[in-house]
């Protein structure tokens, strides 16, 4: 052996025995790592080994690595009702598990996710579980889960469930218990599958030479699993998410995306015919599949919650119709209700004949008075719950028998007086542990955390399948009680270690595969979020463009006449502009507060940054469109506008931000033109900037450009619309009032005269697929095509103060018509109203 | 009794409605001692597609979709009903209500008939525990079920006050019983809450209640309303009292449906495409045989009793 490789083996056995040292499992609890003796156990000493190879500090760096992909791509999930968005807490390690170890589990969960499935069936079906006494009917009428209208409604295909999950811990005998079923729209797998490409991104070689299981070929049998059911071989697919707000939205996003599947809000949609449609700027088409990303009572307000915003009214009717599948059914969350539970042993004995092999918690459902008796007088031990999470507006129960206060003893046990029927008592199971890194004391160093893994299995053509992996959930604090996991938790990665090499599958489809080069029809929701995306930006650069102009009339000698003359007619119109904007709260600030606020003023309206915002908010609800960079670029956007309002910035240093910001602007434009697909998403953005652009401008030519202009008007003119050295080399003799006007309204080569704005809008709008069979233009197509030849045929001396405001009150128009022709139901548009009073 | 009824209801909007989607429920229902004898259904504009769907109570409710562009959705339906109702049982009769609840909840068996189906909280009817203690003092241990929630509706009767601007069709039960006041939906929400809360079996009613013009007036035409009250199961069947009105159901009351609560069975329930704001104008009217149809408008309602 070398010196160098022996001091190799040396630093890698010191690391090794510096980070496990200290760590002691809890007395009782199993631990991942350690056994109770202290031994190294399962597939940790493996992993260990490897991972020791590198020091804390190259490790370090390459979780910032990690850690910073995920700020780049906003992976990310939203607390409910938070506008902001949090990147995802990323743990540490990774749980690895070997081969055998998962197969038991994966063996188990097939096993539960066949009976769910069976269950399922018979209580929307026969009705034997309930005419036989397996189950009290009571469980399955106090369920608000239990979806009366879908009761005799098969689901096409067969299956209820396509998608399965179960919230798992190890047991004191070391075999995996289950903690809770998910069945309504298990979250998490997209998660799970952005962990892996974060940790794989960091790690590679730890990856390939440990023999991880790969994710790829499971959600390419997931995928498979959704369309079968449906009446179409080439089935249209959707996710229906509750939209940008949802806790879960970027997940959603990122499987759509992952999985070639189009996103969808409950306004996308339409019942016609009895069949499902989905409003796109082709008109009406078909969606064969909903994958369902909200609770069932929400997706039909019309047959099931009223109150629902999210859902298509009359949507049962297409799966009665037996022309949608819906995974899972709704109805399928019936079984997370904690009295099934009660049950559950003795339905598995009914239908496998056996006990399961995946154990819960033993449950008591307090309704039967037998089972009452038994738990009543002693609750140590037990946690006492409501059956099922009552609906809104209704008094919570929730509570923790263990730790309860005597008061709070006092007070469940009145509950259970009244409503015994509402709770189960279930035997407490503390949560195994597993390694984590903890750097208090400044040392690194593992320790024992409480962990959740979810297992998910899919429901694919070929039977259940399990994801070779899942979503583990970490607690940062060491005590054990069974919580429910949200505050202070982190997620990782599920590594199984093959004991065989692994391929390397991706979801690149094997065999013939169709060549298409449209991809499907565009929602007229997504196209309004594209256009005023493309709005927003471009609504941003005029402010930012605004701003240095008046820097640079302000602070320069370009402008002789009004050099360091911050009350200067020219100056005193770009402050009333900026103001009339919104981009500004008072018009008499200095002119270095007035830049600051109109670039970066959290509270003015119409700042830059609001715009960015804007932008990334409708670039948000289109995650599954928008290239990594794209996204990026509009992050950089944002970080550049995010100015500190409580620190007064310097002329200077507020001139380079905003060249800055335009030059993040610019990467923007570039990106659009050069990595986005020239289908109807492209048009739309680029719509939208063309829109704007050519208002925008003739706003400006209306202040700066108008019958009095001044020179130094002129001059700002050309600088907004970023034309002065074009003017200057095609007119010698200095700025005046005509070639001006020609330049930023008629010149049809010029990419920022509004005559080239008007030209690109009638191109897009003729690629656009149209409505009419006969060819005659549509009515919007009519208002662009004239517009546009005003601008083509006119002279400048035309375009006169009067003319001006008259064209930016049309181009206003033909925005509004082109938004009535294609988002007729968009967010800026008509809504479902709900019929109000009793009738 | 026999009676005619007549309902129109009409939606104006300040811009035209696309699309509509409704389920409408409105004519009288046969059983609990009543006899359809004619039923007539009239919408304009015509709908697109019209079907009959029953659903899982056996509840019939027609569906239908408009896809002509309107500013006026106008429904009328008319019915002619016979009603005989057995009168109210003996006061403090029947089964403790302990043992109604216990045998309610622990049957076996969940067909749609079954009291189980009305023990729990429903989307309009959250438990709350104030309004579970309101209840308590009308059930003593031991008290039949139907003494105490006949006791109960007489106490809803005295403690609570009529006010039709106290409240709107939105307004959450807590809130209605928080200020003691509202109109019959809130007085039935609140006993059925009330009830439940105790783990007895209550159902939400709606139909119409038969009005008597002031002496030496005329009947005015539109002048009814639609009308709410409460189904208790009191062990042995299905027995109806009215909060608003301090009564047991009678023949005075028609029924329409029976849920477990107003969403069950809301008369017009419908999604329109529409971006403007919306009026409802809502004309009942109650006549017995042998009065002539009202002819003198009366103002119309906007919101039932």
């Amino acid at each position: 052996m070398s010196e160098a490789a022996a001091a190799d083996v040396r630093g890698r056995a010191e690391r090794l025995a510096r980070w496990t040292s200290a760590y002691r499992p809890q007395r009782g609890v199993p631990d991942e790592l350690m056994d109770a003796d202290g031994r190294t156990k399962g597939a940790w000493p493996r992993f260990l080994d490897q991972l020791g190879g590198m020091d804390e500090v190259e490790i370090g760096a390459r979780f910032v690595s990690a850690v910073r992909r995920i700020r780049d791509t906003g992976i990310s999930y939203r607390i409910y009702g938070d506008k902001r968005e949090h990147a995802w807490p990323l743990g540490s390690l990774p749980l690895v598990l070997e081969q055998g170890d998962w197969e038991t589990l994966s063996a188990g969960i097939v096993e539960r996710a066949e009976l769910m499935e069976t269950i399922l069936a018979d209580l929307y079906g026969a009705g034997r579980l309930v005419a036989e006494g397996l189950l009290p009917g009571a469980v399955v009428a106090g369920s608000p889960e239990f979806m009366r209208p879908l009761v005799g409604v098969t689901p096409p295909g067969g299956r209820f469930l396509k998608l399965y999950a179960a919230d798992v811990t190890r047991g004191p005998d070391g075999r995996w218990r289950v903690l809770a079923d998910r069945t309504q729209s298990p979250s998490g797998p997209g998660y799970a599958l952005e962990n892996r490409l974060v940790l794989t991104r960091a790690f590679p070689d730890l990856h390939a030479d440990l023999q991880v299981e790969r994710l790829a070929a499971f959600f390419q049998a997931f995928r498979d699993g959704l369309a079968v059911g449906a009446q179409r071989s080439d089935p249209r697919i959707c996710l229906l998410t509750s939209g940008v707000f949802s806790s879960t939205y970027v997940e959603q996003a990122a499987l759509a995306r992952y999985l070639g599947l189009l996103l969808v809000e409950g306004d996308d949609l339409v019942m016609q015919d009895g069949a499902l449609h989905i409003r796109t700027v082709s008109g009406l088409k078909r969606a064969d599949v909903l994958w369902r990303r909200i609770d069932s009572d929400y997706i039909d307000p019309l047959e099931l919650n009223p109150a629902s915003r999210l859902g298509v009214p009359g949507l049962v009717e297409a799966l009665r119709n037996g022309n949608l599948v819906v995974g899972n059914m709704p109805g399928s969350g019936i079984l997370e209700a904690g009295a099934l539970a009660a049950y559950l042993p003795g339905i598995a004995r009914r239908f496998l004949g056996r006990d399961l092999r995946l154990a819960g918690p033993k449950t008591w459902w307090c309704g039967d008075p037998e089972a009452l008796a038994e738990i009543r007088d002693s609750l140590d031990g037990l946690s006492l719950r409501p059956v099922a999470t009552p609906p809104k507006g209704a008094v919570r129960d929730a509570i923790l028998a263990p730790h309860a206060l005597d008061a709070e003893r006092d007070r469940l046990r009145a509950a259970l007086r009244d409503r015994p029927f509402d709770y189960v008592a279930q035997e407490a199971m503390p949560l195994a542990t597993m390694p984590a890194w903890d750097r208090t004391g400044g040392t690194l160093r593992l320790v024992p955390r409480p962990f959740v893994l979810r297992v998910f299995a899919a429901a694919t053509p070929d039977g259940w399948r399990v994801m070779p992996g899942g979503f583990c959930r970490i607690s940062e604090r060491p005590d054990v009680e069974p919580l429910e996991m949200r505050a202070g938790i982190k997620s990782a990665d599920v590594w199984i270690l093959s004991r065989d090499p692994v391929e390397a599958v991706s979801l690149i489809q094997t065999g013939p595969a169709r060549v298409r080069r449209i991809a499907g029809h565009l929602p007229s929701r997504a196209a309004d979020n594209l256009f005023w995306f493309g709005r927003y930006v471009e609504r941003a650069e005029a402010v930012i463009r605004l701003v240095v102009a008046h820097l640079g009339s302000v602070g320069s000698a370009v402008m002789a006449d009004m050099a360091g003359d911050a009350k200067a007619p020219t100056a005193l119109r770009i402050r009333a502009l900026l103001d009339e904007w919104g981009a500004i709260e008072a018009p008499d600030l200095p002119t270095a507060a007035l830049a600051q606020q109109a670039l970066g003023g959290p509270d003015a309206y119409g700042s830059a940054l609001r715009h960015s915002l804007s932008a990334r908010i409708n670039a948000a609800t289109l995650r599954e469109r928008l290239s990594g960079e794209a996204w990026r670029a509009l992050a950089d956007l944002k970080e550049v506008l995010e100015i500190d309002p409580g620190q007064a910035l310097p002329e200077a240093q507020l001139l380079s931000l905003a060249e800055r910001a335009l030059s993040h602007i610019a990467a923007l434009s570039g990106l659009a033109q050069e990595n986005m697909n020239r289908t109807a998403g492209w048009h739309f953005v680029d719509l939208g900037r063309r829109i704007e652009r050519a208002i925008n401008t003739l706003t400006f030519a209306t202040r700066f450009a108008g019958d009095g202009a001044s020179a130094a008007d002129l001059g700002v003119m050309l600088s907004l619309c970023d034309s002065h050295v074009s003017f200057g080399a095609r007119y010698l003799q200095g700025v005046a009032l005509d070639p001006v006007r020609d330049m930023v309204l008629l010149d049809p080569f010029n990419p920022r005269s509004v005559a080239f704005q008007l030209e690109a809008v009638t191109r897009h709008l003729g690629q656009l697929p149209v409505l009419r069979a006969d060819g005659l233009p549509e009515p919007h197509q009519r208002v662009a095509a004239k517009l546009s030849a005003e601008f083509a045929i006119g002279e400048a001396a035309e375009f006169d103060g009067a003319a001006l405001t008259r064209l930016e009150n049309e181009v206003e128009g033909l925005a509004d018509a082109i938004a009535t022709r294609y988002f007729p139901n968009g967010p800026h548009a008509l809504r479902p109203e709900k019929l109000v009073g009793l009738a | 009794m026999i009676y005619t009824l007549r309902h129109l209801t009409t939606y104006r909007y300040a811009r035209p409605v696309r699309f509509a989607r409704c389920a409408l429920r409105l004519h009288p229902c046969d059983g609990e001692g009543q006899t359809v004898l004619e039923s007539g259904l009239t919408i304009s504009p015509d709908p697109r597609t019209r079907i009959v769907r029953r659903d899982y109570f056996g509840l019939d409710a027609t569906v239908v979709t408009i896809d002509t562009p309107h500013t006026e959705l106008r429904v009328e339906a008319l019915s002619r009903v016979r009603v005989e109702r057995d009168p109210l049982p003996a006061p403090e009769s029947g089964r403790p209500w302990e043992q109604v609840r216990d045998e309610a909840v622990n049957g076996r068996g969940l067909g749609p008939h079954l009291p189980v189906h009305f023990q729990f909280p429903s989307l309009r009817v959250p438990l709350a525990p104030e309004v579970t203690d309101y209840a308590r003092a009308s059930f003593p241990p031991g008290r039949s079920a139907y003494g105490g929630a006949f006791d109960l509706m007489k106490r809803i009767r005295s403690d609570f006050r009529f006010d039709s601007k106290a409240t709107t069709v939105h307004t959450p039960l807590a809130e209605a019983f928080a200020l003691r006041a509202g109109v019959c939906q809130d007085f039935t929400h609140i006993m059925i809450a009330a009830l439940r809360g105790l783990g007895v079996p209550a159902a939400y009613v709606s139909g119409y209640l038969r009005t008597i013009p002031p002496a030496g007036r005329p009947r005015l035409r539109g002048a009814d309303a639609s009308h709410a009250w409460v189904s208790v199961w009191c062990g042995e069947s299905w027995i109806g009292l009215d909060p608003t009105n301090g009564i047991g159901m009678c023949d005075d009351h028609i029924v329409v449906a029976r849920g477990r609560d107003y969403t069950d069975v809301s008369p017009i329930d419908g999604m329109v495409s529409a971006s403007g704001p919306q009026k409802l104008k809502v004309e009942v009217d109650v006549v017995p045989d042998g009065e002539p149809m009202p002819e003198h408008a009366a103002t119309p309602q906007t919101a039932s009793a």
